[in-house]
């Protein structure tokens, strides 16, 4: 073998820089001891020329419209706003990364990879218009007005609240060289459906490389048969639960009488 | 040991739900109400979604009051003619009430009018039964004589048409006060997820003025009816009867009604009262003066997103 062979074309990996990542589990089945589940997923990054990187990864449960209201003071009574509908949320969401995401992209690049809570791209249709402003045609206006920013913030900071937003900085570390281990702590409130896991790849900013997995939640044994049940046919649901309700009041007053 | 609830997608702790029943049965079979107004915002703060919530106690009311309605028509406390109007009246606010918790869900109004109902109704019924009932124990101690009873037969509502006669009841009287009462009970059934027995108990006594020994046991037979509507039609329109919820709460719910309903024979009527007024007031302060208070969060997310 000639020292002018070196560099194989065939054998060496592509020079460009590569992510790979599977999950260890594509099925969370959820029955009735379901209390929340933890998702591992293991991956590496090909680089022949090392340079540093970091790894995103970012899950999101099925999208949902969400309904929000704001308090205010009426007569000394706090009541409810008139409820604004979000389209376009996840119902569940986490970006797990091996650095803070603002120490590995600029805002602009984070806002259209949709990366951490503050970037999701979600909105209210149903309050905007468009209209004509100093001559410029389409301007989309909410009428929310200048607190549309703060619904915002309030529809993450409540979905945060209830654990199914987050964000972990230091949920993705470098196991080996190259290989990474991310862990995604599922909660027992998390949405059923089909979940995408983004995993990406940044290098001096940019990603430069993207897996995509999706993840299946889903109800298993009684608890699938119910839902359905419940779902599907709900007049035959609701009036079985009552005759079953009904029949336990009998039977416990029945199964009294004798002693 | 915590377990999943299929329709409310929130896991729960088993025991503590059969324990939470159990007291709420023991309550109910006690004083002869569904004990929905103690259930239903325990089971919110336990972070259960609010409609399924209210939606789920109606099936564990009717299997509570069913186990111990049983053992008061036993002892032939139970007025069934007398239930049977009521409930017809029932029927007619439980198809309306659900209609109206749906329209006010669209608004986005439902937990002001819920805290609201709360606050009022609880407050007036509570602070009236208390008044009551605290009189006449202080004038039995001071062996003082009962206060003499008011004409028994208010002219306005013994002098309505279609007269009938509730012979358990020993009254003959236009149906019409006993409908609108029912038609009233069941409107609350849907919008605060109670069985409104605290209404009926109350109103059975001092509006229509029956007996009170057959009160408790009618008014379990007609929230039993209401109810049971009630559970079909939430389960029917809005998917939100959790019936392993519903089930973990009816197992300690029927045995704590037996022994409330045993219980109750123990104690007098008076006292009995006193005690319910005292929890009526409580539950109805802690829901509504919530209202009052400066929220920590000013926004709120809304549960269901057609409704």
């Amino acid at each position: 073998m000639s020292p002018a062979a070196a560099p194989d074309v065939h054998l060496a990996p592509p020079s460009a820089p590569a992510i790979s990542a599977a999950l260890t589990e594509t099925t969370v089945r959820v029955n009735s001891d379901f209390r929340g589940d933890r998702i591992v997923l293991y991956g590496a990054v090909f680089d022949p020329r090392q340079r540093p990187s970091d790894v995103v990864v970012i899950v999101r449960g099925p999208d949902e419209p969400i309904r929000i209201a704001r308090k205010t003071r009426v007569a000394g009574v706090w009541v409810n706003s008139r409820p604004v509908v979000f389209q376009g949320a996840p119902g569940f969401y986490i970006a797990a990364s091996t650095r803070p995401l603002e120490d590995i992209a600029r805002f602009g690049v984070l806002r259209r990879l949709e990366a951490g809570v503050d970037h999701l791209a979600f909105n209210a249709p149903a309050e905007q218009r468009t209209e004509t402003r100093y001559g410029v045609r389409d301007v989309v206006v909410s009428r929310l007005g200048p607190d549309y920013l703060d619904w915002k913030t309030a529809v993450v900071r409540l979905k945060a609240d209830e654990g199914l937003y987050a964000v972990n900085e230091r949920g993705v570390r470098f196991v080996d060289k190259g290989l990474f281990r991310a862990e995604i702590a599922l909660p027992a409130e998390a949405p059923i459906g089909r979940y995408e896991a983004r995993i990406l790849l940044f290098q001096n900013g940019q990603p430069v490389s993207e897996k995509d997995r999706t993840l299946t939640v889903e109800q298993v044994g009684v608890e699938r048969a119910l839902y359905l049940w419940a779902h599907q046919r709900p007049w035959s649901y609701g009036l079985a639960a009552m005759a079953f309700a009904l029949g336990a009041g009998w039977a416990a007053s029945a199964a009294f009488r004798r002693d | 040991m915590d377990i999943y609830l299929p329709i409310a997608e929130v896991s729960v702790n088993a025991p503590l739900l059969v324990a939470l029943g159990a007291l709420v049965g023991f309550i109910s079979g006690l004083f002869g109400i569904g004990g929905g107004f103690l259930m239903t915002p325990v089971l919110v703060f336990l972070g259960i979604p609010p409609a399924v919530a209210v939606a789920s106690m109606s099936n564990h009311v009717a299997a509570s009051s069913m186990s111990s309605v049983i053992s008061y028509g036993r002892r032939r406390a139970v007025d069934f003619r007398m239930g049977g109007v009521l409930a017809a009246g029932g029927v007619i606010g439980a198809i309306a009430g659900v209609e109206i918790f749906r329209w006010l869900r669209l608004l986005g109004q439902a937990d002001l009018v819920v805290a609201l109902s709360y606050l009022v109704f609880l407050g007036i019924i509570g602070g009236l039964m208390l008044w009551e009932s605290a009189g006449t124990i202080v004038r039995r101690r001071r062996n003082a004589p009962p206060k003499p009873r008011r004409d028994r037969r208010p002219p306005w509502l013994y002098g309505l048409p279609l007269k009938m006669r509730f012979p358990a009841s020993r009254l003959y009287i236009s149906p019409i006060p006993a409908i609108l009462l029912g038609a009233f009970v069941g409107v609350l059934s849907a919008i605060m997820g109670v069985g409104g027995g605290f209404v009926l108990v109350p109103a059975m006594v001092y509006i229509l003025r029956m007996p009170a020994g057959v009160v408790v046991g009618t008014s379990l037979f007609q929230i039993i009816i209401t109810t049971a509507l009630t559970g079909v039609l939430q389960a029917g329109r809005n998917q939100t009867v959790d019936v392993v919820l519903a089930t973990l709460l009816l197992v300690g719910g029927v045995l704590g009604a037996q022994f409330g309903a045993r219980a109750s024979s123990r104690f007098r009527a008076e006292e009995l009262r006193a005690l319910l007024a005292l929890i009526v007031l409580l539950v109805g302060l802690r829901m509504g003066l919530g209202l009052f208070f400066t929220p920590k969060e000013a926004f709120v997310l809304m549960s269901g997103a057609g409704g």
